[in-house]
């Protein structure tokens, strides 16, 4: 496939804003989506963990995850939807060519994944106290996990094939007989796919700092159960931590020959500094951990060591491109619309920020009240609410005046 | 030589990837406006509910909202981006060029989604453990931002069929893309639509409750509201059908079965029938029979609906510039497109095509058939399955006994001046179309079945 080949497979209609404001945000919003899918995998094998076992706080701790997984299905695919976007603008020739050629199991991706999810669910309907019961139906968790994983694998596929234009005329017309039918995933590099699939140990290590810290401020008594979290939260992030390095470096070890310029750059070793520094940060805080917003801030810290992962990532992805193929995203041509990229950061920095806010502070708050009847929010909190509704209103009739204006010229 | 950016083509021969698209979307369709409606209306109730101090409502709420969670967040939230993974395969430059436009809308969309899901949780575990006031405007919150995510898509949807403005062919611009007549017509089927969808839907989550009386005030309020929202959609479809350009018209008028027009109604019937019954008869509303409504309207009035603006829109797929063959067919000067057909005129297909096979390039004696399919792939497989199952076999079109260059002479005929309602311009150069003519006669059944198969 020659670079003229690529240019000419990029959409004619151009892209609404500099394609490095894409290129950002793709790497912004992959680290948070892979951070959900993380947690996902991480809480849904610590609730099949410890639904079965005859110690009572793992009991407890499965059901907690158990709740934490389901929702953070819902949060890694709505998540999910922005780098999905972001991915089409500026590497589409890539990712539609990747996409077709395996078109089978891109809707396969469809159907396994409401089945993993449903899966989660039927495991969930069949634990309402998994501390009183113990756990029931451990089949459909397993099941879930191995759907989810195999979701997992699809993406991890399609992406890959992206980066081997040379490949895509031999996968889609193998001695020169075109296969139309979409039935194979054609490329897979297995360790770099177990590496991000490893990573959800010290994530959900992390996840469960913050989840004690939140049990603390709830005025949790249960000190053992706090100690357990703890225990197991910290062997998840040095043991989990160090296996994911391991395999990072066979990742590194067994790079494609193009891309074998990226182990031991720069961006590797930031990638791997990185991670490394916050699965210190637990052993480095020590009792501090228990100060403050510490116990938050380790899932915080790991959430920033994803972005530097998921931007290594990119450089990765870019300059392969660029030097063994001669793409490059950002030469893309601008048809700049400055209505709708206006919009949407108008939207995603006041609405999203202040009803999020809202939202969230609403949500802990109410986790941590302990009081007599129902949760009430200060006045503070009561006046971001309104304007999360005012600005809502605002958006809605200034979509209907806007469009009335257009209509109407 | 200039190529032409056209992706490899994805053959599904057994139903066709146009209609594992239409599943999927569809499904989403049911999903995602139940959900919309539900919000709207959880936000009303809840404040009824309030307000007039009835808190047994809320346990409406509560059960329809963990329904919605497995139904709608479960579902619906894949399936949407299944639409995407679906299209992306099934017409790589269809989505692209909507991807192109109107990313940064898509991208707002996306802000909505996020408060909608974490607004759909709250509203559903927070019950009874925050103050009535913040209950009530989480609801509040979870309903407008479900609207606006129906706001955003309904202009994206309407771009498929027809740019919002006709100045936006010579200006470009993500305004006049969006807004137009059939957006606002469109939003208002869709949002009358969304509320018949929550008050069918609701009733499998009212035919559980055993307190009568409380069966009772629910029933009556999803009566009331899917009797208005049913008869306010038949009308919002009239204003809609009258927004359509003359092309859809026409295609209207030949291309749909005939009995789309009479399921649709039927369907608008037995909806109002079912509402009204439970109006004056609250113990008939049962979830089995709720179920049961919500199947017939998915199978019978959303899938002909669905199916119709998939048909009217056609040659097209995106903006009336891109066709369904993913070829794009005319200029856009005002977002710097250039219509492709002139350099297929000038070099033929195979010679421009990325993604043919360098033997196949240039066309022998001994590779004509071979490249006839991968002609037939690029160009008609989108919407003509290549084999005897699928969508609109290829194969039906030909009945009789007719010669390679007799079926060569009708394709130039038929489809290179682009004058065929319906079709995609197609500029086949002579040993082009003798190729794919020698193709399509490889795949035609005996004379007599094909007239029987044509006709159907």
């Amino acid at each position: 496939m020659t670079p003229e080949m690529l240019y000419a497979l990029r959409d004619q209609a151009g892209v609404p804003s500099h394609p490095v404001v894409f290129l950002i945000l793709g790497v912004l919003t992959f680290a948070l989506h892979i951070a959900a899918v993380q947690v996902m995998l991480g809480a849904a094998t610590l609730a099949l963990r410890g639904a079965f076992s005859a110690d009572l706080k793992w009991r407890r701790l499965a059901g907690d995850m158990l709740t934490t997984a389901k929702i953070a299905v819902s949060v890694a695919i709505v998540i999910g939807v922005a780098p999905l976007l972001f991915v089409q603008v500026i590497y589409d020739p890539f990712w539609y060519t990747s996409n077709v050629l395996s078109a089978w199991w891109v809707i396969g991706f469809v159907v396994l994944l409401i089945g993993g999810y449903i899966a989660m669910y039927a495991f969930y309907w069949k634990n309402h106290d998994i501390v009183a019961d113990g756990g029931k139906g451990g089949f459909w968790m397993v099941l879930s996990i191995a759907l989810l994983l195999a979701v997992g694998f699809i993406v991890h596929s399609l992406t890959n094939q992206m980066l081997f234009p040379e490949q895509w005329m031999p996968w889609y017309a193998p001695q020169g007989q075109i296969e139309a039918g979409g039935r194979s995933l054609h490329y897979w590099h297995l360790p770099r796919f177990l590496f991000f699939i490893a990573l959800s140990a010290p994530v959900v290590g992390a996840w469960l700092y913050g989840y004690r810290r939140y049990l603390q401020g709830a005025q949790e008594d249960d000190a053992a159960y706090l100690a357990f979290v703890r225990r197991l939260a910290q062997q998840l992030m040095v043991v989990g931590g160090g296996v994911s390095v391991l395999i990072g470096a066979v990742w590194m070890l067994t790079l494609p020959e193009k891309m074998v310029w990226f182990a031991g750059s720069l961006w590797m070793w930031v990638a791997v500094a990185a991670l490394l520094a916050v699965v210190a940060l637990p052993l480095a805080l020590r009792e501090r951990i228990d100060a403050g917003y510490w116990g938050y801030g380790i899932f915080g810290a790991g959430a920033v060591g994803l972005i530097v992962v998921g931007a290594a990532r990119e450089v990765l992805r870019y300059v392969t491109l660029l030097s063994a193929h001669g793409y490059d995203p950002l030469d893309y041509r601008v048809n700049m619309d400055w209505y709708s990229t206006v919009l949407f950061f108008v939207t995603f920095g006041l609405i999203g920020g202040v009803t999020l806010g809202y939202l969230l502070t609403v949500a802990w708050k109410a986790g941590q009240h302990r009081g007599e009847g129902p949760y009430t929010p200060s006045p503070a909190i009561t006046r971001m609410g309104q304007w999360s509704v005012g600005l809502l209103v605002i958006w809605t009739l200034a979509y209907f005046a806007v469009g009335f204006w257009v209509w109407a010229r | 030589m200039d190529m032409i950016g056209l992706y490899p083509t994805w053959f599904e021969p057994g139903v066709g990837s146009g209609w594992i698209v239409g599943f999927i979307a569809t499904i989403h369709v049911l999903f995602s406006h139940t959900s919309v409606g539900a919000a709207i209306f959880f936000a009303w109730l809840a404040n009824h509910a309030h307000r007039h101090q009835k808190p047994e409502l809320l346990e409406f709420i509560r059960r329809y909202g963990l329904f919605l969670l497995v139904f709608s967040y479960v579902l619906g939230s894949i399936t949407g981006p299944g639409i995407w993974y679906s299209t992306t395969v099934a017409s790589p430059r269809g989505i692209s060029a909507l991807i192109h436009s109107f990313v940064w809308m898509w991208a707002t969309e996306w802000v909505f989604f996020v408060i909608e899901v974490v607004g759909v949780y709250m509203l559903v575990y927070l019950a009874g453990k925050i103050d009535i006031r913040t209950h009530t405007r989480l609801s509040l919150i979870f309903g407008l931002t479900s609207y606006t995510t129906m706001l955003v898509i309904v202009g994206i949807l309407s771009f498929m069929m027809w740019p919002g403005k006709a100045e936006w062919t010579q200006s470009g611009g993500v305004l006049n893309a969006f807004y137009g007549p059939n957006t606002f017509a469109q939003l208002g089927m869709r949002t009358a639509f969304m509320f018949t969808m929550t008050a069918v839907v609701g009733g499998i989550v009212a035919g559980q409750f055993k307190d009568l009386a409380l069966k009772k005030a629910i029933a009556s309020k999803l009566a009331w509201l899917g009797i208005v929202s049913t008869l306010v959609g038949a009308a919002m479809l009239q204003w809609y059908l009258a927004t359509l350009p003359e092309t859809a018209d026409v295609v209207l008028q030949n291309r749909l079965p005939e009995h789309f027009p009479v399921a649709l109604m039927t369907v608008v019937a037995g909806t109002l029938a079912y509402f009204i019954l439970t109006l004056v008869q609250p113990r008939a509303l049962v979830s089995g029979l709720a179920g049961v409504m919500t199947v017939v309207i998915l199978v019978f009035g959303l899938w002909p609906e669905e199916v119709a603006r998939e048909s009217i829109r056609k040659p097209w797929v995106a903006g009336q510039y891109v066709y369904s063959n993913q070829v794009v067919g005319t200029d856009v000067p005002g977002m710097g497109v250039k219509s492709e057909i002139p350099k297929i005129e000038a070099h033929g297909f195979l010679r421009t095509h990325i993604f043919v096979p360098e033997h196949l390039r240039v066309i022998t004696d001994e590779n004509r058939v071979e490249a006839g399919r991968t002609l037939a792939l690029a160009t008609c497989s989108n919407c003509h399955s290549l084999s005897s199952t699928g969508m609109r076999p290829l194969r039906n079109y030909f009945a009789g006994d007719h010669t390679e260059a007799d079926v060569a002479e009708y394709l130039q005929a038929a489809l290179s001046g682009g004058n065929t309602l319906y079709m995609p311009q197609i500029p086949l150069n002579d040993e082009e179309a003798r190729a794919l003519a020698a193709f399509i006669l490889t795949t035609t059944p005996a004379p007599a079945q094909a007239v029987a198969r044509a006709k159907e």
